[in-house]
């Protein structure tokens, strides 16, 4: 039931991605801590969903080039690393999402390889309508629009479950069998979040983005290590 | 004649479909045509005249899907003005192809690169700090601004046709996504603090190493054209490489 949920929050949040309206609920901070509410854990999507965000901040849809389909990609991580941290009966740890991302990150690759395939189906669809219209039919060619939104959606709805699925049975699985892993994961967490954070300065393209971003990263882990002492 | 209102908002509604079935032959021509033909099924009773209304909307096109309502807003001015017989069936045209392009650079260069980035490391901070109430707020806060603009755009369209494009001078779109950037640099070494001190305070001293060798290299590496997908198993794997030679030296907490 639950890989279900995750099948349809994938299928549409791929749809909304870029066929209909964009209003940004596709973008792995909003849909990894969904995926995360549909299975019951919000804060273990937060936790997956914000560095994925981070490290997919510049994959925009500029032109006719594609982006890796970082919806899904967020998705399956998120959902991987929730059905992972519930078998193991420690939620998501740093140790248990940086597997699932490093797991469920070539979904997002093979998303825009899947957004390839259905643009060239897509070209099908103009065909289509543009015999309608010559047939004088014009509301079914109008209408050949939004039989667009069904390969986004199929795609997505049966690779983000996928996706998932594998996480959720490697990561324990890993985990269980090499329990001293848990300490050079939570290292490999720390270096996939740090470049997450470099590659989000990157795709700001800001005229001064090294220095406000070092800038900000000193002074609010200053920051944060005071208060943490404090406490 | 004046299109009525709720036709309009129709049209609107279905601008939202604008990229449903985006293809490498025409892009985005059947989402305009979709999106048009209340407006044209409204201004031409002759089948005839609105298939051959249909049919030049059916043509290339492509645009930031926000940007594209001012051109489907002044491509309902001309169809207005081809129905009168005050201009010729090519104007509305003529009209997208010469706005598409510009209208796609500033689109792409504010929404796309400036304002969504913006609102994206600024969802990942108030996630951090606030949790997922803040998430809530973030895509608010975004889709105000998103839908506020592009029914601007859309209207400023419809009312002025051509002069939608000094409309869209006033906005001063690249001044304000330069500073929308800028900000968003700072909220991401914010964000990246916010994410990394926690953990890093966890792993000890190899953990705060990796934390800011691989923020530093990594940034450098990309700047030069680093792919990211293979620089992020490598930050994973000289992360754990890092806590395992700790491990082995006793030098973790």
């Amino acid at each position: 039931m639950s890989y279900l949920a995750i099948g349809l929050l994938a299928g549409l949040a791929a749809v909304e991605r870029k066929g209909f309206l964009q209003a940004m609920i596709s973008r792995p901070i909003a849909i990894a801590p969904l995926a995360g509410w549909a299975l019951g854990d919000v804060q273990g999507g937060i936790l997956v969903g914000a560095p994925l965000e981070l490290f997919w901040l510049g994959a925009v849809n500029l032109g006719a080039a594609l982006p890796v389909h970082e919806t899904l990609g967020a998705v399956a991580a998120a959902a991987g690393a929730v059905v992972a941290g519930q078998a193991l009966g420690t939620g998501v740890t740093p140790a248990v999402a940086v597997l699932a991302v490093l797991a469920c990150a070539p979904f997002a690759l093979l998303g825009r390889r899947a957004d390839v395939l259905s643009e060239r189906l897509n070209e099908q669809l103009a065909v289509h309508a543009e015999a309608a219209l010559a047939r004088g039919n014009p509301s079914a060619a109008v209408r050949s629009n939004l039989y667009g939104l069904a390969l986004p959606f199929l795609f997505a709805a049966a690779l983000a479950p996928l996706g998932a699925a594998l996480a959720g049975f490697l990561v324990p699985a890993f985990l269980v069998r090499v329990p001293s892993a848990s300490g050079p994961l939570h290292g490999a967490w720390v270096g996939f979040v740090a470049l997450a954070a470099a590659a989000a300065a990157r795709a700001l393209r800001a005229r001064r983005a090294a220095p406000l971003f070092f800038g900000a990263f000193a002074v609010t882990a200053l920051v944060g290590v005071l208060v943490g002492r404090l406490r | 004649m004046r299109i009525p209102r709720p036709v309009l908002a129709r049209v609107f509604w279905r601008c939202l479909f604008l990229q449903a079935a985006w293809n490498r032959r025409g892009m985005q021509n059947l989402g305009f045509a979709y999106a048009i033909d209340p407006a044209l099924r409204a201004l031409y009773a002759d089948p005839a005249r609105r298939a051959e209304a249909l049919a030049r909307h059916m043509r290339f096109f492509n645009c930031h899907p926000y940007m594209a309502a001012a051109i489907l807003g002044g491509a309902i001015h001309h169809e207005e003005r081809v129905a009168e017989g005050e201009e010729p069936g090519s104007g509305p045209l003529q009209y997208k192809q010469t706005l598409q392009g510009p209208l796609a650079a500033v689109g792409d260069g504010f929404f796309w690169t400036a304002l969504r980035p913006f609102f994206g490391v600024l969802g990942v901070a108030g996630a951090l700090l606030v949790g997922w109430p803040a998430v809530v707020a973030v895509l608010l806060a975004y889709n105000a601004v998103h839908f506020a603009l592009r029914i601007r755009l859309f209207r400023a369209g419809y009312e002025r046709g051509d002069g939608v494009v000094g409309e869209v001078a006033r906005l001063e779109l690249p001044v304000v996504a330069g500073r929308l950037r800028a900000a968003g640099a700072l909220l991401a070494g914010v964000a990246g603090a916010l994410l990394l001190v926690p953990a890093a305070g966890v792993g000890g001293p190899a953990a705060v190493l990796t934390a800011v060798a691989v923020t530093g290299v990594g940034y450098l590496l990309l700047s030069r054209g680093v792919h990211l997908f293979p620089a992020a198993y490598a930050a994973a794997l000289a992360g754990a490489g890092a806590a395992l030679l700790a491990a082995r030296l006793h030098w973790s907490p």
